[in-house]
């Protein structure tokens, strides 16, 4: 068995937001953090952030709830998977023809973790032929990951298990998921209550993290965290007040672990774990060191 | 021609010695080499200190140049004297003063102090900061100019320096092959506008934005980044309204014999690429 085969998931490759106001969150995902617009179809708003068609869709509170989109190897990876995480006692369902349309892949199970968050796992998600073409240069170069708000900490991780992530490394019992080379596609945090709690976009360097960093506060748009810089995966953030409340990041530089096997690290739920340059968040709980979340 | 070698030190009076080696220490990051009873001492690197305060008046501010030797001394005298420069030959106890063999004095045509000095001391010890602001030593400083025309002509036609980039009319210079030693900034009087020292990283730059700020030092520019030499960078305000800077990564200009100074506009993202605009502290071409 290849080792590719090991992670059934192999990469996360979109985000469906649920927003209130399409329109403004439409104006915020082109004009202000320089995603591109691609197409409308159902009320769904699509952006694209790298090669991959899709990797954004907008979808109105009122119709959706949103999802995230996790790529598995193959059909039969995606029936091994559905089956693993139904027989775990997780709620799962084969996508119709039209839900996958939606979604711009070729064959899906809709999940729904511990939380309740939705996630679909998916197969031959769509690519485009023409390259990205932003409207703005913000610099970005992929959509990278997500993080998760996670109120059932341990059946979550073995949801994420169960498609072959690992823990790569700890803060408090934040857990960072690996599933390819790098430290982490998915972070799981312990909060109050469940959902989407933010979308990274990683862009080419330090410039464009300081870049984007004095365009949002010539905007005022709000900036809920950064620039900063994480200490397990060394990657440099912007978290960013999205629509809603939604939350755009801006990344760069995480860490690329290597083949060699690793035990993941533990590190103190403190403001110096979370960002070693200093950068504190006064809004987001999940991005604080709050006494009694350990 | 004067050849400067480097930038040596810089010595500025202060009425308060104390909070000056409170804000160099706790702040800034620097080593205490010697503390006198009117004098501090402070170290950036492996020089025996590229810091001196004594206590006066914060308008006594001097920088002082390494040239080769006491013979190149002497030739600079000359020159300088020759030029109408009022020239001053530096006692044996002054020149202990300032931890170098011998040295002179002289003021450049906007009337700054400047010393040239001979072999000054360095240290066996390695430098060793009193907080990990990441300082790999001291690099440039700015010099104010009442007419930046007329001293790029004095700098790089009786000194060696030469311009790297130009902002406006505001040349950048070099004395060897770090991109600059010498900013010259438009102002009204004589004075040093800013005193840079180098650190490791991007990260201490940053590192230092969020220390600083808690500290409620206030950041005058930056967190940014030069588009000239590519530095990334940090100002901030120190005692008796000194501006410090940190920053990182500036180029080294590899071939001398072909680089040509770039112009830049004279326009905010000539002096940071990243958006940051200073406040607090005068702009390199303002008739602050």
């Amino acid at each position: 068995m290849s080792s590719a085969l090991a992670s059934l998931a192999t990469s996360i490759c979109y985000v469906r937001l649920a927003v209130r106001d399409l329109d403004a969150g439409a104006r915020f995902a082109s004009d202000t953090f320089g995603l591109q617009r691609v197409g409308e179809q159902d009320g769904e708003i699509a952006f694209r952030s790298d090669g991959r068609f899709r990797t954004v869709s907008l979808v109105s509170t009122e119709t959706e709830s949103g999802s995230i989109g996790v790529e598995v190897w193959d059909e039969a990876a995606l029936e091994r998977a559905a089956e693993q995480l139904g027989g775990a006692g997780f709620p799962i369902r084969r996508a119709n023809k039209d839900e996958c349309e939606r979604r711009y892949v070729e064959a899906a199970w809709l999940a729904k973790d511990a939380s309740g968050n939705s996630i679909d796992l998916v197969v031959r998600p769509r690519q485009s032929g023409r390259r990205y073409f932003p409207s703005r240069d913000a610099g970005i170069v992929q959509f990278q990951g997500v993080g998760l708000r996670t109120i059932a900490s341990a059946r979550d991780l073995a949801f994420w298990k169960i498609l072959g992530a690992r823990v790569s490394d700890w803060v408090g019992d934040i857990a960072y998921l690996q599933i390819d080379e790098l430290h982490h596609r998915v972070a799981l945090y312990p909060a109050e209550r469940s959902g989407l709690l933010y979308s990274a976009f990683e862009v080419e360097g330090l410039d464009q993290i300081m870049q984007n960093s004095y365009f949002m506060q010539e905007r005022q748009i709000k900036i809920l965290q950064g620039p900063g810089r994480e200490s397990a995966s060394q990657q440099i953030f912007l978290h960013l007040q999205g629509p809603g409340d939604s939350i755009f990041s801006y990344v760069n530089g995480m860490a690329v672990l290597g083949e060699k096997p690793r035990r993941p690290r533990q590190f103190s739920l403190s403001n110096e774990s979370l960002c070693n340059w200093g950068s504190v968040s006064t809004d987001v709980p999940e991005f604080r060191a709050v006494d009694g979340r350990v | 021609m004067i050849q400067l070698k480097d930038v040596s030190y810089v010595r500025l009076g202060s009425p308060d010695l104390e909070s000056a080696e409170m804000f160099a220490t706790s702040c800034l990051g620097l080593e205490i080499a010697e503390r006198g009873k009117k004098t501090l001492y402070l170290r950036s690197d492996d020089r025996a200190h590229t810091l001196c305060y004594s206590e006066g008046d914060p308008r006594q501010q001097t920088v002082g140049f390494e040239i080769e030797d006491e013979d190149d001394l002497q030739t600079a005298a000359a020159t300088l004297e020759a030029l109408g420069h009022q020239v001053h030959a530096g006692t044996v106890e002054e020149a202990e003063q300032r931890k170098v063999k011998a040295f002179i004095g002289f003021r450049d045509p906007t009337g700054n102090h400047i010393e040239l000095v001979v072999r000054p001391e360095r240290r066996g010890r390695r430098y060793f900061a009193t907080r990990d602001a990441g300082i790999t030593g001291f690099s440039h400083i700015g010099l104010n100019s009442t007419d930046p025309v007329r001293d790029e002509r004095f700098w790089t036609q009786v000194c060696n320096a030469r311009v790297s980039d130009r902002i406006g009319d505001i040349p950048l210079m070099r004395v060897n092959a770090i991109h600059h030693t010498i900013a010259l900034v438009r102002a009204p009087a004589a004075g040093i506008q800013h005193i840079n020292h180098q650190v490791e990283s991007n990260d201490d730059v940053l590192r230092s934005y969020y220390f600083l700020n808690e500290k409620r030092v206030p950041i005058v520019f930056g967190p940014g980044r030069h588009p000239t030499s590519g530095a990334r960078f940090l100002y901030f305000k120190g005692p008796d309204d000194m501006i410090f800077e940190y920053s990182v990564g500036v180029d080294e200009i590899e071939d001398e014999a072909t680089h040509r100074p770039r112009q830049f506009g004279f326009e905010p993202p000539s002096l940071c690429m990243w958006g940051a605009r200073p406040s607090g502290m005068a702009l390199p071409d303002s008739n602050a």
